[in-house]
């Protein structure tokens, strides 16, 4: 026997629930954990080590009176690549912390008890760990101007530090996301984000006269870190035309495209009161 | 093809199972509720009842089953999610938010406007006396406001249902009697349904309009609390105390009462227990009648009955009568 | 008679040595730059224009021109690329075709250089006995300029981080307050 259920809310709404009139779940957790992130005190501590590293970096290269006017494009370089890798670095540390942190500090299931979207939840969080890149890369802008003005690339380098570095900050916050989302454990979450950062991000600093071939050429596409700053690298010390060299953006993107698509699939199935399914 | 129309229910249960690989955590629950009903949820650690209020609140997604809450079913989670509160057994709280602004954000979740979710947050903080610190941090708040807390949150949509897991746990009985109060005006004041699910079998007795009991998943007893007792079948007995040189006068009268067993107990010579035969027949609701004849024969005695005390008369008894029978 | 012959033996001489603005080859290329010096300063960038003609009467099959940037002055070390990234241009002209190409320099050190243009055969068939054909010399005159800016590197490496100490210091203050 089929049995057709009818349903029928009983109750006359006492609440503005049935037609609501406030903005949209995802806007209201990303404005919150903003806030908190912000009110808190966390942001603007990381801000301010994040600029005395900056400050150490422009002063030594701008004193230095050694430098030639190459090599002060590549203290540009390495400026911006030291404000991307920081900025990238504390997005991720902040979406690593967005699931398994509220699973731990008990908060995650008075969330998922509420009309927001799980993919809602995911998008706030996103946002929030986001913020953290923008406010980096705010910061760096006159430490930048400061030392690329005097070499004529100050325009090229903020537009491609804020575009390279938003594509990267978009695909590890992310990963870390995913990462968080399938740990139980925020240590777990937090270990695994920083360590998968550091491997991406060591073979930036290998000497550049170690063997070469086309697996290592490979291995240097395929890391979306290690490509994005090799671009930033062929456009400001090389000076290649914006155009030249887009291979080195084609991992960073693809990574964008996966992880966003994996959190955008699978995050209804993910974002749950415990990792790995209906645990309880 | 029959066409079920949701009677005039709050919360429908059927047949709820939730399992776990081969643990059964939720085996075939079934129970209705009704609006302004303070429902009782009891059962020993382990018996199902977190991960019934986690499948009734779409956080646990059932095995299989069916349910609905307000009339709404369980494929539609955004509205049942709209329509329910939930303080949870462990949940936790954001340290540095205030009172005030985690009331706020909780509002802006269910759809509210800024300005009304200010006004929310105000008239909850009130209602549960948390006004006068709805300024300060949440880390700055003892267990007892912890929990009104949260029971605020769980009134933030004005819920036709709500769920309070374990409300009193850690709290003081200054702090328990609140909690409870709040719970009768959140049930008589609002017409809300709630589910209790507690340990302490005194607060259900105290508010609870029904109970239903669980056990290794499984439903043992679901109603009023004098239905379960007499479900139960709680061995009904009583002890008198008199004075020590009338004990024998006070048997020999209790002797002449019929259907009657009377015993000594140990190292208390002043007291003695009286219970009714099991072959008696007697009916469960005229067993306190038989027993307080006991009363009436001993007084005419001319025993002075210093204290007399019921056994079996309470909830706590039929619960561990129950949950051993199902167990065994 | 013998005047006569003398005078165009003189003639076709000078006509020999006259400098020209472009230089024929023996394949009937020429290539000719827009300018003959630039005066900038350090880092300053500007663009380098070449015509290049095929003259002869036959297709002159894939060419490349390529731009090279030397010292002058002898010790000063000169990376071309550093100067421009993309000094290489590949092309093929038909007879009497000619085609304009251009090279965006940056003068990354300071001092005399100059630039000039050389146009190879290019390709599987290049014999490698083919001449070269070579444009005449670009000068560059490349003033200093002081790109060391300490003066203005020193409030904002202290204001910013003094700012947002302060800013991470009052809000944890008043964070803490709101227990």
């Amino acid at each position: 026997m089929t049995t057709v259920v009818k349903s029928r809310d009983l109750r006359a709404p006492r609440n503005a629930l049935d037609r609501p009139a406030g903005r949209s779940g995802w806007l209201v957790v990303a404005g919150q954990e903003v806030q908190d992130l912000w009110k808190s005190g966390r942001g603007p501590l990381l801000l301010f080590c994040f600029s005395v590293l900056l400050s150490a970096v422009t002063y030594l290269a701008s004193t230095n009176q050694a430098l030639n006017f190459l090599e002060r494009r590549e203290a540009v370089n390495l400026l911006l690549q030291f404000a991307v890798a920081v900025g990238v670095l504390v997005t991720l540390i902040v979406s690593a912390d967005g699931i398994s942190g509220e699973r731990e500090r008990g908060t995650l299931e008075s969330l998922l008890v509420t009309p927001v979207s799980r993919r809602g939840i995911i998008a706030g969080k996103l946002i929030a760990a986001l913020s953290l890149w923008l406010a980096a890369f705010l910061v760096s802008v006159p430490y930048v101007w400061v030392l690329a003005r005097a070499v004529g690339i100050l325009s090229k380098a903020l537009i491609l530090g804020l575009v390279v570095g938003t594509i990267v900050a978009i695909g590890m916050a992310s990963i870390g996301l995913l990462i968080s989302a399938v740990c139980n454990s925020n240590k777990t979450s937090l270990a695994a984000s920083a360590f998968l950062l550091l491997i991406l991000f060591a073979p930036t600093q290998l000497p550049s006269g170690l063997p070469q071939g086309w697996f290592f050429d490979v291995l240097q596409l395929a890391n979306p870190v290690a490509s994005a700053l090799s671009y930033l690298t062929t456009q400001l010390v090389q000076g290649a035309h914006w155009t030249e060299d887009l291979v080195y953006l084609v991992s960073p993107v693809i990574t964008v495209v996966l992880a966003g698509g994996a959190l955008i699939l699978f995050g209804p199935g993910i974002v749950r009161l415990r990792a790995g399914g209906d645990a309880g | 093809m029959s066409e079920r129309l949701m009677a005039n229910s709050t919360v429908e249960a059927v047949n709820l199972t939730k399992r776990y690989g081969t643990r059964t955590a939720v085996d075939d629950v079934s129970f209705t509720t009704r609006p302004g009903d303070i429902v009782g949820l009891l059962g020993p650690n382990g018996a199902g009842k977190t991960t019934t209020i986690r499948l009734l609140t779409t956080v646990l997604t059932p095995t299989s089953g069916q349910f609905w809450i307000a009339g709404h079913p369980w494929t539609s989670p955004d509205e049942i999610r709209r329509r329910v509160g939930v303080l949870p057994e462990s949940g936790g709280y954001p340290g540095f938010q205030t009172g005030q602004e985690y009331l706020h954000y909780h509002a802006l979740l269910y759809g509210f406007t800024g300005a009304k979710a200010t006004g929310i947050a105000d008239s909850l903080l009130a209602e549960v006396g948390l006004d006068d610190r709805a300024g300060s941090r949440i880390s700055g708040y003892s267990r007892g406001m912890r929990q009104r807390l949260g029971i605020a949150r769980a009134l933030v949509n004005n819920p036709a249902v709500v769920f309070f897991d374990e409300p009193n746990l850690g709290l003081d009985p200054a702090g328990q009697s609140q909690v409870l109060e709040i719970i009768r005006r959140v049930a008589h004041g609002r017409g809300a349904t709630v589910i209790l699910s507690t340990h302490m079998l005194s607060e259900v007795e105290e508010v609870c309009s029904r109970v239903i009991i669980l056990n290794e998943g499984s439903l043992v007893a679901s109603g009023t609390v004098g239905d379960v007792m007499r479900t139960a079948e709680v061995e009904r007995a009583a002890q008198l105390r008199v004075p020590t040189n009338l004990i024998e006068r006070a048997r020999r009268a209790l002797s002449e009462v019929p259907d009657l067993v009377i015993e000594r107990t140990d190292g208390r010579p002043d007291v003695v227990r009286i219970s009714l035969r099991t072959s008696a027949g007697v009916a469960a609701d005229e067993t306190s009648e038989r027993l307080n004849a006991a009363i009436v024969a001993v007084a005419a005695a001319n025993v002075p009955v210093l204290s007399y005390e019921m056994e079996g008369a309470r909830l706590t008894d039929a619960f561990l009568q129950m949950t051993r029978r199902a167990a065994s | 008679m013998t005047r006569g012959i003398l005078l165009t033996v003189i003639l076709i001489s000078l006509l020999m040595l006259t400098p020209a603005a472009a230089v024929a080859s023996p394949v009937g290329v020429t290539v000719a730059p827009d300018r003959s010096d630039v005066s900038t300063v350090l880092g300053g960038r500007f663009t380098l224009k070449t015509e290049v003609t095929n003259t002869g009467s036959v297709p002159t099959g894939v060419l490349l021109a390529h731009l090279n940037v030397a010292s002058v002055q002898g010790d000063i070390y000169v990376d071309p690329e550093d100067w421009s990234p993309a000094r290489s241009q590949e092309f093929s002209l038909q007879p009497g075709d000619s085609r304009m190409l251009s090279w965006e320099i940056q003068a990354v050190n300071s001092g005399k250089f100059a630039a000039y243009v050389v146009v190879l055969p290019f390709g599987e068939e290049v014999a490698g006995t083919e001449e070269l054909v070579v444009s005449p010399l670009v000068k560059l005159d490349v003033a200093p300029r002081s790109t060391v800016s300490a003066g203005l590197a020193l409030p904002v490496v202290v204001l910013i981080p003094l700012a947002l100490g302060a800013t991470a210091a009052v809000t944890l203050i008043r964070a803490r307050r709101r227990t």
